[in-house]
């Protein structure tokens, strides 16, 4: 009786759960791919990007910077004769496993384009779930060189590469007259990618001598180790090419220990944060960049808008992420269609269209033709334009 | 049960299943009910993002069901558990990588790392208790990461990107997310058997030994150190296939992947489903690898409230879901009639 009592529960559970099986879409066994876009309705783009986590504040701006290019487009008619543009955020953390499942949702979802792309690290194991759906990728931030060696016909790259900012580094150390240098680097795909890569083309150059080549453990709070051995090597520069909370700490101990050279950051680093954490030793660093608004004239404009949209201001990526959701709605324009093939093949044709890093034109690899690096450098707490150009 | 279990020893039921519900829920079909449930989950909803998310949750269970031998069954903490994982992916994500292998075909090296890993552990520590053993297992999960992180072998930061699929048979593609989620929840149903048959054996009932008093255990004659050794190794071969799921799954692996917070949230799985309760410990392992999903709309806040969520449950539930019945009564209750307890066995 009590084994017959459970049986007829168990079956019971077991009915209600194949009828509720039965009552769904969506199934293995329904027909058509559930992300499958719709011939009319919203354009959807994903975007996978840091929104929590040490990153989060670059996500934010990336993501403001995207929304901004969203609002602009659909006040304007949208794209593919007045279809609108929907912006679709996710979070990476700058982690593998939640980029994947953030990359997965934004795929299902049925976004024709992808403008996200932080974290290097992260972002990569996202390129075969992309290049599975055929979605093009439009990659506003991560630029390490392993994004570029994959060789997937559906990666952008609109930031400029780890080489492309080595070779500025390389040119304006040369300028500027710094004959030794120590390169630190965090350990991070991105930040690792800039060292190797400056290393090699110093050694190949021949002008500047390498003193130190160290990593450290992003997230510490005591850098003094790395402090002591840039102490004891004494370089007229250290280039820093992680991110900035260390790159903060690490200005900061230099300082306190004493250090007479001058110290350059890489783009990661650039943030509004980096003085405030550095403190007193921030004034006169030197930062490898691309334009940001607050150093290209006549941006005003912009900043203006952006500051009314969001109530904050712009911040690294903006621009870029901006630039990217243009960039998709150009090329969905000039394909006429959502089909990722046809995207891909329009953003190969592009030619001059105008970002804020200058007029684009992909090259064959799919990375900018020219890098549109800068040299910024630290004055009054802000990063501003450096006289000396490479 | 196998009839010939020594009453004495065997975790015992203090009292008949009174409800129902507690009926139901000590029914060994339970088991069946999930992997009935977990495999009609893709009819139910099929998208690559839910496939994918669901094996997660897949291999998250095989993960806690591994730390519940160490953690649950013999009471050695464990705060450095995903190290097992990380040495199961990379050997198995190289290995493939540099000899165009499946995945599958790694298997036997993946166990002898993790078996290797797990002595290298376990030996020089296990005769360190409690507080110590924590911190040396703390440290040998950062030791794992930061290396994995420096050497070139492993890629570095960037880790290993591009890893063949599990296996190729002729038309059947596994690298399609339906058929590797299926292959997931196969194997990892067959591990969580074997991790709750292994609680209830003759070497299962040693280790709760070992738990509850480690000198009374000795002085009965169980050998402590090779058991609790054994836990590790036992341990680690879950934690090793876990990571071959977990590079078939990702087809990457990276440093990232294996931060503390992992270890931690494993753990937590294991202590939010109840310490050594097999089934709880699913549970636990399905919440915490699906309530940061669920909770995505919050953005930001996600983890805010995820870990609000996990306060409250502690607070009104600090055993956890579903914790191991039998020894956690006090004494004084123990005075039901016994002969319950025959007539249960005896059935």
């Amino acid at each position: 009786m009590k084994t017959g009592t459970r049986k007829t529960v168990l079956l019971v559970i077991g009915a209600a759960m194949v009828l509720t099986t039965a009552g769904c879409g969506g199934g293995l066994l329904s027909s058509g791919a559930s992300g499958a876009a719709t011939p009319s309705g919203p354009v959807k783009l994903g975007m996978v990007v840091p929104i929590s986590g040490s990153s989060a504040p670059t996500g934010a701006y990336m993501k403001n910077g995207a929304q901004l290019a969203v609002d602009e487009i659909n006040k304007a008619g949208g794209v593919l004769k007045g279809r609108k543009l929907e912006l679709m955020v996710e979070d990476e953390a700058c982690d593998a496993q939640q980029a994947v499942a953030s990359a997965n949702k934004v795929v299902s979802a049925g976004v024709v384009v992808s403008v996200g792309g932080y974290c290097s690290g992260a972002t990569l194991p996202t390129l075969p779930i992309f290049q599975k759906a055929n979605i093009p990728m439009i990659i506003p931030a991560a630029n390490s060189q392993d994004l570029v060696k994959q060789g997937l016909a559906n990666v952008f790259l609109i930031n400029g590469t780890g080489k492309q900012q080595s070779t500025t580094a390389l040119a304006f150390m040369k300028k500027s007259g710094f004959t030794t240098v120590a390169l630190v680097d965090d350990n991070t795909s991105y930040s690792k990618d800039i060292t190797t890569e400056t290393q090699a083309q110093i050694v190949a150059d021949g002008s500047v001598k390498v003193l130190l080549n160290t990593s450290v453990t992003a997230g510490e709070s005591d850098y003094s180790a790395v402090v002591r051995a840039i102490m004891a090597k004494n370089p007229a520069l250290v280039y820093w090419t992680g991110y900035y909370q260390e790159g903060g700490l690490i200005i900061n101990q230099l300082k306190k220990a004493g250090f007479t050279g001058k110290v350059m950051v890489a783009d990661g680093s650039v943030d509004p944060s980096l003085p405030k954490i550095a403190g007193a030793g921030a004034e006169g660093v030197f930062a490898t960049m691309t334009q940001t608004p607050d150093t290209i004239k006549g941006a005003e404009r912009w900043i203006a808008n952006y500051k009314a949209a969001f109530n904050a201001d712009p911040g690294p990526y903006s621009t870029q992420s901006y630039d990217a959701v243009r960039l998709a709605a150009k090329a969905i324009e000039d394909a006429g269609s959502t089909k990722g093939a046809d995207i891909i093949k329009a953003l190969e044709a592009i030619d001059g269209f105008s970002m804020f890093s200058g007029p684009l034109k992909f090259t064959p690899e799919h990375t900018l033709s020219s890098g549109g690096f800068v040299i910024l450098v630290i004055k009054d707490g802000k990063f501003i334009l450096n006289a000396l150009q490479p | 049960m196998s009839e010939n279990v020594d009453a004495t020893l065997a975790p015992q039921r203090l009292g008949p299943p009174r409800s129902p519900i507690s009926r139901l829920l000590e029914s060994r079909l339970i088991g069946w009910v999930a992997l009935a449930a977990a495999l009609l989950a893709p009819f139910v909803t099929a998208s690559p993002y839910s496939l994918n998310v669901m094996t997660t949750a897949a291999i998250f269970v095989l993960l806690a069901s591994g730390l519940n031998i160490v953690v649950g069954y013999c009471g050695l903490l464990d705060l450095g558990y995903i190290a097992f994982m990380a040495v199961g992916a990379y050997t198995a994500g190289i290995i493939s990588k540099s000899f165009e292998l499946p995945l599958l075909f790694t298997i036997p090296a993946v166990l002898v790392m993790t078996i290797l890993a797990g002595l290298i552990i376990g030996a020089p520590t296990l005769r360190l208790r409690s507080d110590y053993l924590a911190i040396v297992t703390l440290g040998f999960g950062e030791i794992t990461r930061i290396t994995a992180n420096n050497l070139s072998v492993t890629g570095g930061p960037s880790g290993i990107f591009g890893i063949p699929g599990l296996l190729k048979i002729g038309g059947l593609d596994v690298e399609n997310p339906a058929v590797l989620y299926y292959l997931t929840v196969l194997v990892v149903s067959l591990f969580v058997l074997a991790s709750a048959r292994l609680g209830k054996s003759r070497l299962g009932r040693a280790w709760r030994f070992v738990r509850e008093d480690e000198d009374a255990a000795e002085a009965m004659g169980i050998h402590t150190y090779k058991v609790k050794l054994l836990a590790y190794i036992f341990g680690a071969i879950w934690g090793g296939l876990g990571g071959v799921l977990f590079a078939a799954h990702l087809s990457a692996v990276s440093p990232q992947s294996f931060i503390f917070l992992q270890s931690a949230l494993v753990l937590m799985a294991v202590v939010l489903g109840g310490m050594g309760n097999m089934r709880g410990v699913v549970i636990g392992a399905l919440v915490i690898s699906l309530l940061p999903e669920l909770l995505r709309d919050f953005a930001s806040n996600r983890y805010l409230v995820f870990g609000l969520l996990l306060v409250v449950v502690m607070v009104f539930r600090p055993q956890g879901f579903w914790p191991a019945r039998g020894y956690e009564r006090e004494r004084a209750t123990v005075d039901v009639d016994p002969p319950a307890v025959a007539t249960e066995q005896g059935r």
